[in-house]
């Protein structure tokens, strides 16, 4: 059910993309920014989905709230001068690989484990 | 009781997934094809601080060229004057040059002035009555003067020639009688030459040869018809 929705929101999103008018390359800083928050949530509730401690407002209020908030911490950095954004870019990546090893390590245990299983089950 | 409420919320966990990939995936395509297709170097896609930087560096470029071009148009200016000052002075020195041509004899000229003639009497002309007559003509003011329309120059040589029956006048022969041409003022030349006693034709008259004079308003002397060569001389700079 989950996967059929994320094909098809794929293929959708896909095709909106491709069709929608091309912005103009000052904005496209801010909206790196937004993909960059965005993928950050999705990581994030990758990761707790597998923790077992997936929150649907969490993950909600994080996709939308982490992006609009680093459009703004970068339009704020514009406006002091200070590359803001850099920052936003070093805790999200950070965060990324924090996710990323979370789901690495679940999917490593979870296959040494069954590996295992069968091992203990051969032997008996 | 964990499970169900779980269950419960997969279909609002299913469409919160499909919407957050629709907006994830279009957005990023959207970026991917901003990104693709931008040209930095175009000027409506350049960030703030590039503008700025872009602008400060045309400002100055524009400071220089406007120094460079004020310079050349001072240059203009100054090449200018000098030249209209060369004008001045090529034309003072055209005008100097005439002037020198006129007075040296290397030019027809006219004027007021005195004819002489002498012809042969008992005794022939001679050189020396050339020269005596050339030099009063001179002390009485002559500007221009020409024998047999041989033009007198200050290095013209008289000289009698064989056994007096030729006189060269600029190494040209010539023979009597002698129309002598003189421009100055004619009254002046002529009361000179018309002395009582001492003037030219009395002294030339009392020897024995014939010579009269004529006033004229209007007298044409030819030019100098030789080549004049400077060989020996050279001129001495003083500074």
């Amino acid at each position: 059910m989950i996967i059929i929705a994320i094909v098809v929101g794929c293929l959708i999103g896909a095709l909106i993309g491709i069709n929608m008018p091309m912005i103009s390359y000052t904005y496209s800083g801010y909206l790196a920014i937004a993909i960059i928050a965005a993928l950050d949530s999705v990581f994030g509730g990758i990761a707790s989905t597998l923790n077992k401690n997936f929150d649907l407002k969490i993950f909600v209020s994080g996709f939308f709230g982490n992006a609009i908030l680093s459009i703004l911490l970068t339009y704020l950095g514009q406006k002091l001068n200070v590359d803001i954004y850099l920052a936003a870019i070093v805790v999200f990546v950070g965060r990324m690989f924090n996710n990323l090893a979370i789901i690495r390590r679940y999917y490593i245990d979870k296959w040494t484990s069954r590996k295992e299983e069968k091992n203990t089950t051969k032997n008996q | 009781m964990k499970k169900i409420k779980f269950r419960a919320d997969i279909t609002a966990v299913t469409v919160v997934v499909f919407i957050v990939c629709i907006v994830l995936v279009s957005v990023m395509l959207m970026q991917f094809r901003t990104v693709e297709q931008t040209d930095i170097t175009e000027i409506e896609n350049m960030r703030e601080s590039e503008l700025r930087t872009a602008l400060a560096e045309w400002k100055s470029k524009t400071d220089d060229l406007s120094k460079q071009l004020e310079d050349a148009n001072e240059k203009i200016d100054e090449y200018n004057k000098t030249i209209t000052d060369k004008k001045e002075a090529s034309n003072l020195v055209d005008d100097e040059l005439k002037e020198s041509n006129i007075l040296l004899g290397k030019t027809d000229v006219y004027g007021e002035g005195v004819v002489v003639n002498l012809a042969d009497g008992e005794i022939a002309i001679e050189a020396y009555d050339l020269i005596d007559l050339v030099n009063e003509l001179r002390y009485a003011g002559a500007e221009a003067i020409s024998i047999n329309d041989i033009r007198i120059l200050p290095m013209t040589d008289i000289v009698d020639l064989g056994d007096y029956t030729y006189i060269s006048i600029n190494s040209q022969r010539t023979q009597g009688p002698y129309v002598v041409k003189a421009i100055g003022n004619k009254e002046q030349l002529s009361s000179a030459l018309n002395m009582k006693g001492s003037g030219f034709i009395d002294r030339i008259t009392s020897n024995k040869k014939v010579a009269s004079t004529e006033m004229e308003n209007k007298i044409e002397l030819p030019k100098y018809n030789q080549e004049l060569e400077i060989k020996y001389m050279q001129s001495v700079d003083r500074k």
